[in-house]
């Protein structure tokens, strides 16, 4: 029979330091972590909501100057509305007078005076006119009115000297002036015309900044709720994903994602200790869990230990009381029993001691069947006291895993222990190792003709601190730390079991491609 | 010299079958070794012995059934049964069974040797054979 030993024999000086170093590795990565995590410049959420704010605002400032300015235009054309409108009154006064000199020949001075007024006004306001309807019709407005105003002139000197101008010249006059005047009225309301289309312009301009500049506003709001509000969902859902995968046994810290720091960075630093400490807490009830078993497996360890010893002191104690009567040959052959039996001893020890020892968690690839068949070497005792005979099956050649030797024959050892329990005296378990039914996955089973277990528990098996067994029998930590060793492992466990026919617990294990 | 006592031993650990019949018979018993329980049970059936001595925890049958069997068999057979650690249940078992006595692993040839010479005593035969008395430092 070849002894296998668990692979992290040779390793047994260092054990303690390993276990050290593994902790305090653990311990830098953290800390390395946090200050990664820390040295980005912090945009709190506070900042964050501000600056959003603070831009909204600095828009809508924008907005309301330039609705000010569009309003403060609107006002300077009204004003200059007046302007114009005093204009055409002029003009429309200088025709009334010119009209009454004609029927009544009166008032002549009247029509030249508001000429010439109106006259002023069309130069004093030259610029803003010639801005609304264009410098060149200005030029002709202007020569029109100063036409009329000479035509007017005319006819004031025609009037002072009475009777030296046939009536035909006075009539020509007189048609002239008409003509002029009219021309003269009908630019005026042009003016007027389009100085108030370019009011009514002005005003639903102002009009189309105010709406426009509410829909801008609101489409700004929105893109900047977008903005922060998206920053917080993604970071909630961010952690949501960290909650799963921490709610599945990875326990990687939570690293830098993004350019600056937050509440969330505070989120993600208080996770990341959280983590550290539910691994700690997990390593020690796995720790406590592989006692308990070791206390099992001690019990029956010092059970067989009699044996070896027995035939030991038998032995020596017949060599002392025959020694003088012996021959040479008997006493040697003596002697040879009990080396053989010192090694016994050892060997039973050794499994135990090594399953024992505490040391980090190691994966490598590993044989499931001689990882089973170790974990039976490991049991023997146990099934010899409990008078329960074991049959393993493996399938030759199987793919390897990766995994932890130690933790993986816990898991194991765990549920032969429970097959021995629920059978009875004289009964048998059976191991099978062979591909799972699903491709690149190994399965090992472990069935017991046993006790079963009742449908209405079976649910609840995986939980941690349910027992069936008596109080201060259990733990009730078995099947739930297996399961979280097996989770670790990316595998998953299955249990089929009928009330007084048995149980079948399946580990299933996915192969892998190291060697 | 008087007629020594009849006696069986059963263990399936081959050295304490090699090493407890020499010693046995030192004290002028007739002693007969099986490492199987099955075919000392049949030995029993042909032949009446005047102590048995039984592991009680093997492979087939155990020590209690050879107990029990024995006992059927022959009224006056003292059944010593050798027990191991924790199996104090057992032993107990045993005793109210009916055995004479039990002795636990690991044990010294004279501590077997003391318990056969009680069991001739009680069975009338004197042995002629001294055991030095039990060395107080060894429990």
């Amino acid at each position: 029979m070849t002894e296998h030993t668990p692979a992290n024999h040779a390793g047994g000086q260092k054990e303690l330091p390993t276990a050290l170093s593994d902790h305090l590795e653990r311990t830098r990565e953290a800390e390395e972590v946090k200050k990664a995590l820390l040295a980005r410049p912090r945009l709190g959420l506070r900042v964050q909501l501000l600056l959003g704010f603070l831009v909204v605002f600095l828009f809508a400032v924008g907005i309301a100057a330039a609705i000010i300015v569009s309003i403060y235009r609107v006002e300077q054309k009204v004003k200059f509305l007046e302007v114009v409108n005093d204009y055409v009154l002029e003009i429309d006064q200088a025709r009334r007078y010119e009209k009454n000199f004609f029927l009544y020949g009166t008032n002549l001075n009247d029509a030249l005076e508001a000429a010439y007024k109106a006259k002023e006004i069309l130069e004093e306001n030259r610029q803003k006119i010639s801005r609304i309807m264009g410098p060149d019709q200005w030029r002709r407005v202007h020569e029109n009115i100063h036409g009329y105003e000479g035509l007017l002139e005319q006819l004031a000197g025609h009037d002072r000297n009475k009777g030296a101008v046939s009536d035909s010249v006075k009539k020509e006059l007189e048609l002239k002036v008409r003509k002029k005047g009219q021309r003269m009225v009908v630019l005026a309301q042009d003016l007027m015309r389009k100085e108030k289309r370019a009011i009514e312009a002005a005003i639903a301009g102002s009009r189309r900044i105010q709406s426009y500049s509410l829909v801008f506003l609101l489409l700004f709001m929105i893109s900047t709720a977008y903005l922060i509000s998206g920053n917080i969902v993604r970071s909630i859902v961010r952690f949501e994903s960290y909650a799963e995968r921490i709610a599945a046994g990875d326990f990687t810290p939570i690293t830098p994602t993004r350019r600056y720091r937050d509440e969330f960075t505070n989120l993600g630093l208080a996770i990341n200790h959280m983590m550290q400490e539910l691994q700690k807490h997990e390593a020690m009830l796995v720790q406590a869990h592989k006692m308990r078993a070791i206390g099992t497996l001690t019990a029956g360890v010092a059970h067989e230990l009699n044996n070896p010893l027995n035939n030991i002191t038998i032995t020596v104690h017949m060599l002392l009381e025959d020694f003088d009567e012996l021959a040479r040959e008997e006493c040697k052959g003596m002697v040879e029993d009990v080396v053989r039996e010192v090694d016994r001893a050892k060997k039973i020890v050794s499994n135990l001691l090594d399953f024992t020892r505490e040391s980090e968690t190691k994966l490598e690839p590993l044989d499931l069947d001689e990882l089973v068949r170790c974990t039976l070497e490991l049991a023997a005792n146990q099934m010899k006291i409990a008078g329960i005979k074991a049959e393993l099956h493996a399938t030759e050649n199987s793919p390897r895993i990766l995994g932890d030797s130690q933790q993986l024959i816990q898991v194991f050892l765990n549920l032969i222990l429970n097959a021995i329990a629920a059978s009875s005296r004289g009964g048998k378990i059976q191991l099978l190792v062979h591909p799972a039914d699903e491709p690149d996955n190994l399965s090992v089973k472990v069935i017991d003709y046993g006790t079963g277990i009742p449908k209405h528990i079976i649910n609840r098996i995986f939980d941690p601190f349910f027992t069936t067994k008596e109080k201060g029998k259990g733990t009730g930590l078995g099947l739930s730390v297996s399961q979280g060793i097996i989770a670790k492992h990316g595998g998953r466990m299955l249990v089929d079991s009928r009330e007084g026919q048995g149980s079948a617990f399946t580990v299933i294990l996915p192969i892998t491609t190291i060697t | 010299m008087s007629k020594g006592l009849e006696v069986l031993i059963i263990d399936d650990e081959e050295i304490v079958c090699k090493r407890l019949k020499p010693a046995i018979e030192k004290m002028g018993c007739t002693v007969e070794t099986f490492l199987d329980p099955v075919s000392a049970l049949r030995r029993i059936d042909e032949k009446e012995f005047d102590v048995v001595v039984t592991d009680v925890r093997m492979d087939e049958i155990d020590g209690i059934q050879v107990l029990e069997h024995a006992r059927k068999k022959a009224e006056h057979t003292k059944v010593v049964v050798i027990t191991g650690y924790a199996m104090m249940a057992l032993a107990r078992e045993a005793m109210q069974k009916g055995a004479f006595d039990f002795i636990s692993k690991p044990f010294k040839p004279d501590d077997l040797r003391r318990v056969i010479l009680r069991a001739a005593a009680e069975l009338g035969t004197s042995l002629d054979y001294e055991v030095p008395a039990e060395d107080p430092d060894s429990k």
